[in-house]
């Protein structure tokens, strides 16, 4: 015993680190990238190195020119990157020119998060600013917004998404199951297999990594603010597997840094983007999951101030109002008697 | 009488490790050829010492004198000459005077008078003048305790013992067990309370089983789970009352002593022994034989660790108390106080030694945290020096310092130290804008 370390309480920690987290949301994300390259072929595999790859070599790059040791660098390495990457990768269609998830990965990384400060200070979703990004930049020239798949007859089709469809002809010939599946379906290399998605959301809720009420409340509440915009229960099933619902509800908006920091905001908060994501995309006839999801992450310290748990021993919230309401009553009746 | 306990619903499942010492009988500790004894043993005034150099003392004889209402006497453990009054180090760092005693292994014991009879007030002078402190490690003394200046209905004893690798008080609820309960009967007596709720934790089966035979207390098998032994969390899983922010756990009725603090009143009142000894457990893998010993106050670490066989090559820390709110020392040259616990040497594999990063905002700290607070703002607001925010919008003022928040953190944040630093600020200015006021 010649050194002890002095530090402060408590001294044993639970084993989880970040990088255990992050480690176990690029493992719920594989099966839907699977999926995507088997659906899309060689060029979404190529898509989603592409991205990933810059997306990493954009923080190293921005941590040298910071002059950080690169042992330190590498230390400090926690996979969000990785995520940034992937998620990019998988909201980008396969027509996309090589040179969009390129730009979109650099733009999110060097821009959205390193600028502001690196792996927790980013105030939205890099992956998904920098899918707005490319969304904005190459839908003319770098093929964002063109969709085309491959039948199981090797024909090649391109045509609108799905959700496309729905919104602007209504529900005909919807087929859930293939919906579900991804089979013959138009969309982006991550988002069509659903149930990729799914098995990648029970793998985090299994981990607990995410609260299994957090994509829920927010798919449901999509499904039912659709079915009340359109006047018909038929349209609840379409609407939540159609689009980038799934992608944006499992891993986009339940993203720790830029997601409320207490149960009661998060509840609260992902009703809202339900809501505000089945209202945008009636009123603008086009997908808008990164959206409103975009618009609701600058939201998120006004829930965090609105709705925060009370300590321990408060006064409960029914006595209150029970007091202010006795108090008002108290006040009216001394006004009669004057 | 057995009861069921209510539960909270937040804090930790922590390894217990207490499988090193669970099983070892309690063994008497060698008396050291010299005792320092601390002045500042408990919350409050330290004792003002009453013996000078070359005096001769017995075991048992006061030797510095409570010097206040919130203060405890203080009590030779071994008989022998004073050789010196310096100032050492105590666990926590704090410097204070310690009494030193030369042994002379005669053990010349004198005892306190018996008393008269067993009125409650009689009771309460008994435990003050024993020196009697809460002994789980707060070190408050009991006689203020037991005067709540509200009315109480309840006395709740916690045998919950929910720090890791600490067994002494399990060991005295299985070997002491007829003394630890009747002196929870007195400390119900001397409250004037006929309820008694004993909450102890259900990996101790064999004690839940033995203090449920006695009809007089209602035993609380609780939920495996750290804070458990905190006052307000112990308070709503016994009673199902809710002690309200800012106030103590008298304002709902309740006063919560220790098994060790049990003990020690029945001592003081039916044996007449004025307090200088205590049960602690000595863990960790770091130690070589891991023990529950009854060692006199003013014994010095090392003799003890080595009495345990001395310690292993990779020793990273060594902890006064529980690992999850005891203070780490700089070496063994330490003296053990009314409320050493435990001794623990943890070995690097044990304790964290992993350095912080960023926080990741996942709220793992705000739902585990058993207040309802948020750490996370707490650290935020503290690190940008902003200590108001951290109290209003953290609740930093309510936090009990349980270090849950810490323990679960994947970024490892040093979330207790910022805890700590924003309520030493705050309580900081309050006496200063009090002191104004004047």
């Amino acid at each position: 015993m010649e050194r002890v370390v002095i530090s402060d309480t408590p001294h044993i920690r639970s084993p989880r680190t970040t990088k255990h987290i992050m480690l176990d949301v690029i493992i719920a994300l594989l099966p839907a990238c699977i999926m995507g390259c088997i659906y899309f072929g060689w060029k979404a595999l190529l898509v989603l190195v592409l991205s990933v790859a810059s997306a990493v070599l954009t923080e190293f790059v921005w941590k040298l020119c910071l002059k950080k040791n690169f042992k330190t660098i590498l230390k400090e390495f926690d996979f969000t990157s990785i995520i940034t990457g992937l998620l990019i990768g998988m909201c980008m269609s396969r027509d996309v020119a090589l040179y969009v998830p390129v730009i979109a990965s650099i733009f999110a990384i060097a821009i959205v998060k390193m600028l502001f400060g690196g792996t927790g200070k980013n105030i939205v979703n890099p992956a998904i600013v920098g899918r707005i990004f490319a969304f904005m930049s190459f839908t003319a020239v770098g093929g964002m917004a063109t969709y085309s798949y491959t039948t199981a007859s090797g024909e090649i089709i391109s045509g609108a998404t799905v959700l496309t469809n729905i919104l602007q002809s209504g529900l005909n010939d919807v087929d859930l199951l293939s919906m579900f599946l991804g089979t013959n379906m138009a969309g982006c290399i991550g988002e069509t297999c659903k149930l990729a998605l799914l098995i990648g959301g029970i793998y985090l809720v299994v981990r607990k990594v995410i609260d299994i009420r957090w994509p829920l409340i927010y798919i449901v509440s999509t499904g039912l603010t659709a079915c009340a915009l359109y006047h018909s229960m038929a349209y609840f099933m379409p609407s939540i597997l159609s689009g980038g619902l799934f992608l944006g509800a499992i891993f986009m908006a339940t993203d720790y840094v830029t997601s409320p920091n207490n149960k009661y905001a998060s509840y609260a908060y992902y009703l809202c983007l339900g809501v505000l994501t089945a209202v945008l995309r009636k009123a603008t006839q086009m997908e808008v999951v990164s959206f409103a999801i975009l618009i609701m992450n600058l939201l998120v310290p006004i829930f965090n101030k609105v709705l925060h748990p009370r300590p321990f021993g408060s006064t409960p919230i029914h006595v209150i109002i029970k007091q202010k309401l006795s108090k008002m009553f108290s006040k009216k009746e001394k006004k009669e008697e004057k | 009488m057995i009861v069921k306990a209510k539960f909270f619903g937040k804090g930790v499942h922590v390894p217990d490790c207490k499988s090193l010492s669970k099983d070892i009988p309690i063994a008497e500790m060698e008396t050291p050829d010299f005792v320092a004894i601390s002045v500042a043993q408990h919350i409050g005034k330290p004792a003002e010492p009453i013996v000078a150099i070359n005096d001769h003392v017995y075991q048992g004889q006061l030797i510095a004198k409570a010097s206040g209402f919130v203060s405890a006497n203080i009590y030779s453990s071994v008989s022998g000459v004073v050789t010196s009054i310096e100032k050492r180090p105590n666990v926590n760092g704090v410097m204070s005077d310690h009494i030193i005693i030369q042994n002379d292994n005669l053990y010349e014991n004198v005892v306190l008078e018996p008393l008269a009879d067993r009125e409650p007030k009689t009771l309460i002078n008994r435990i003050c003048e024993a020196g009697i402190v809460g002994m789980g490690g707060a070190g408050f003394p009991t006689h203020v305790k037991l005067s709540p200046q509200t009315k109480v209905d309840c006395l709740v004893i916690n045998g919950a013992e929910c720090e890791p690798y600490l067994t002494c008080d399990y060991r005295l609820m299985i070997e002491k067990q007829h003394e630890v309960i009747e002196g929870i009967k007195l400390l119900a007596k001397a409250l004037g309370v006929s309820k008694i709720y004993v909450g102890i934790e259900k990996n101790k089966p064999d004690a839940i089983e033995a203090f449920g035979k006695d009809n007089d207390l209602m035993v609380v098998p609780l939920k495996k789970a750290y804070p458990m032994g905190s006052e307000k969390h112990l308070i709503y899983s016994c009673t199902g009352r809710k002690v309200p922010t800012g106030k103590l756990p008298s304002d709902a009725g309740c006063v919560v002593q220790n098994i060790a603090t049990a003990l020690a009143t029945y001592e003081a009142v039916e044996l007449n022994k004025p307090l200088y000894e205590r049960y602690m457990t000595v863990s960790g893998s770091g130690v070589v034989q891991p023990r529950n010993l009854h060692v006199k106050f003013g014994t010095r670490l090392d003799d003890i660790i080595n009495f345990c066989g001395g310690l292993k090559e990779d020793v990273a820390m060594l902890i006064s108390g529980g690992p999850m709110m005891g203070p780490t020392m700089i070496s063994t040259d330490l003296y053990t106080t009314k409320t050493s616990s435990g001794l623990l040497a943890l070995s690097s594999k044990e304790v964290s030694l992993e350095d912080p990063t960023p926080c990741i905002n996942c709220g793992a700290c705000a739902s585990a945290c058993p207040m309802n607070l948020l750490p996370m703002m707490i650290d935020f607001y503290t690190q940008a020096g902003d200590f108001d925010k951290a109290d209003s919008v953290g609740g930093v003022m309510n936090c009990i310092s349980c270090g849950t928040c810490a323990y679960v953190c994947p970024a490892k944040r040093a979330l207790v130290q910022s805890i700590t630093l924003a309520k030493n600020q705050i309580m900081a200015k309050r006496r200063a804008q009090q002191g104004g006021n004047k």
